[in-house]
C-alpha cells in the first residue's frame, strides 16, 4: 500500500526528470547539447596515470622545449616513434621557406602519436591542419591560428568531422589535435575519431594550449 | 537544487565529469548527464514544496548513496577526479588536491545522508509530518 504509493511517486519524479532532460536537450544550442547515446569507447578504462606517478607518458622522444614566439622553420628534432621514414615526394613543395614535414610520416596503424612543442611548431610552420578539441567557448576565446574547433563533448562533433572529411583533404597530411594539456584527454578522444574516419597522420599536442601560450605562439580569437 | 543548476546549464561539462568517474559504459554517459541533474532538481523542488516528501527524500538519499559509492570507488583505485558536485568546470587542481577534495566530499555526503535518514525516520508514520520536523536540504 504505502510502499506502492511511494514507488509510484518516485517513478513519477524520475519520469518527469527524464522528460525535462530530453526536452531541454532538444532545445539546447549545439555546444550545450549532448547526443544520445554517447560515444566514448574508453569510458570504463581507468587512466594509467591514476595509480602511478603523474609523469607524462609521451610516445615521441623530444628534446627540451624551445620558445616559438613566431612559429619558425627550426630544424625538426625528432621522428615519431612509430613512423617510418617517408618517401621524399611530399617534401618537394614550391613554397620556399616551409620546413620539411616529411619526417611526420603517416602511421595508419596507430590512431595518434603524441608530440611536444618543438615538433608542433614545425608542423604549424609547415601548414599542417590544427584541430582544437576544447569546448567552443574556450575556442572562441583564443586558439591556434587557423585551427578548427570541434569538442568531442558537443553534439555536433560528428557533423564537423564529416565536414572535414568532405572537404576532400589528403588524409595522409599531418593533423595536430590539442586541448588543455596535462591530463586532458579530449585531444586523444578526437584523434581517435579522426583516425576512425580515415585520417592516417594524426598527432596529439601533448602539452596543448597552455604550452602554446607559454611559448608565445600566435593566438586567433573568435569563430 | 543549487547543485543541479550548473549541470543543467552545461550538460557536456557534466558528461565529462561523469566520464571521468569511469563507472558507466560510454553509451550511458550522456543519458546520465542529462537526467541526473533533473532528478536532483525535481527531488529538491518536491522537498521545498512539501510534495511527496518521503519519496523525494528517499530519492535524494539514493542519489547520495550513488555519489558516495562512485567517489569512494575512485578513491580506492587512485583515480583523482573533480567530483562535479556543485561546479562542472575543471578546477585545474593537482592529483593530491583532487584526492583530498574527494575525501571531503565523501564525508560531507555521508553527513547529508544521515540527515536524510533522520528525516525518513521522523516521518515514518504519517505522510504529513508533525510540526517541527523539517526535511533536509536538497543536495548534490
Amino acid at each position: 500500500m504505502s510502499i506502492k504509493k511511494h514507488l509510484a511517486e518516485t517513478l513519477t519524479l524520475i519520469a518527469a526528470a527524464v522528460l525535462c532532460a530530453l526536452i531541454a536537450n532538444a532545445l539546447a544550442r549545439s555546444e550545450r547539447r549532448l547526443k544520445l547515446p554517447g560515444d566514448y569507447p574508453n569510458a570504463l578504462q581507468v587512466p594509467a596515470a591514476a595509480a602511478a606517478t603523474p609523469a607524462p607518458a609521451v610516445v615521441t622522444p623530444v628534446p627540451s622545449a624551445v620558445p616559438i614566439a613566431t612559429p619558425s622553420t627550426a630544424a625538426p628534432t625528432a621522428v615519431a616513434a612509430t613512423a617510418a621514414r617517408p618517401a621524399p615526394t611530399a617534401a618537394a613543395r614550391p613554397a620556399p621557406p616551409k620546413p620539411d614535414l616529411s619526417r611526420f610520416a603517416p602511421h595508419k596503424d596507430k590512431a595518434y602519436v603524441e608530440l611536444h612543442g618543438d615538433d608542433v611548431a614545425a608542423l604549424f610552420a609547415g601548414g599542417a591542419l590544427f584541430v582544437d578539441a576544447r569546448r567552443s567557448q574556450a575556442y572562441r576565446e583564443g586558439h591556434v591560428p587557423g585551427a578548427r574547433g570541434m569538442s568531442p563533448w558537443e553534439a555536433d562533433v560528428d557533423e564537423k568531422v564529416t565536414q572535414l572529411v568532405n572537404e576532400g583533404r589528403d588524409m595522409q597530411q599531418p593533423v595536430v589535435v590539442y586541448c588543455t594539456g596535462g591530463d586532458c584527454e579530449d585531444s586523444h578522444m578526437l584523434s581517435q575519431k579522426l583516425w576512425g574516419v580515415g585520417f592516417e597522420n594524426v598527432y596529439v599536442y601533448k602539452d596543448g594550449w597552455p604550452d602554446w601560450q607559454k611559448r608565445g605562439g600566435r593566438v586567433e580569437r573568435g569563430q | 537544487m543549487a547543485a543541479a543548476l550548473p549541470k543543467i546549464v552545461d550538460p557536456p561539462a557534466f558528461a565529462h565529469m561523469i566520464y571521468n568517474y569511469r563507472l558507466l559504459p560510454g553509451p550511458l554517459v550522456n543519458l546520465a548527464a542529462l537526467v541526473l541533474p533533473w532528478i536532483e532538481l525535481l527531488g529538491g523542488l518536491a522537498l521545498v514544496l512539501g510534495l511527496w516528501r518521503r519519496s523525494a527524500t528517499a530519492l535524494i538519499g539514493a542519489l547520495l548513496l550513488l555519489f558516495i559509492g562512485g567517489i569512494s570507488l575512485n578513491l580506492l583505485r587512485g583515480n583523482s577526479i573533480d567530483c562535479g558536485c556543485f561546479d562542472v568546470s575543471a578546477a585545474g587542481k593537482t592529483r593530491e588536491e583532487r584526492l583530498a577534495d574527494m575525501r571531503f566530499v565523501v564525508l560531507r555526503d555521508v553527513g547529508m545522508l544521515l540527515l536524510v535518514a533522520q528525516s525518513l525516520w521522523a516521518t515514518r508514520r504519517d505522510e504529513p509530518e508533525p510540526a517541527g520536523l523539517a526535511a533536509p536540504a536538497p543536495v548534490g
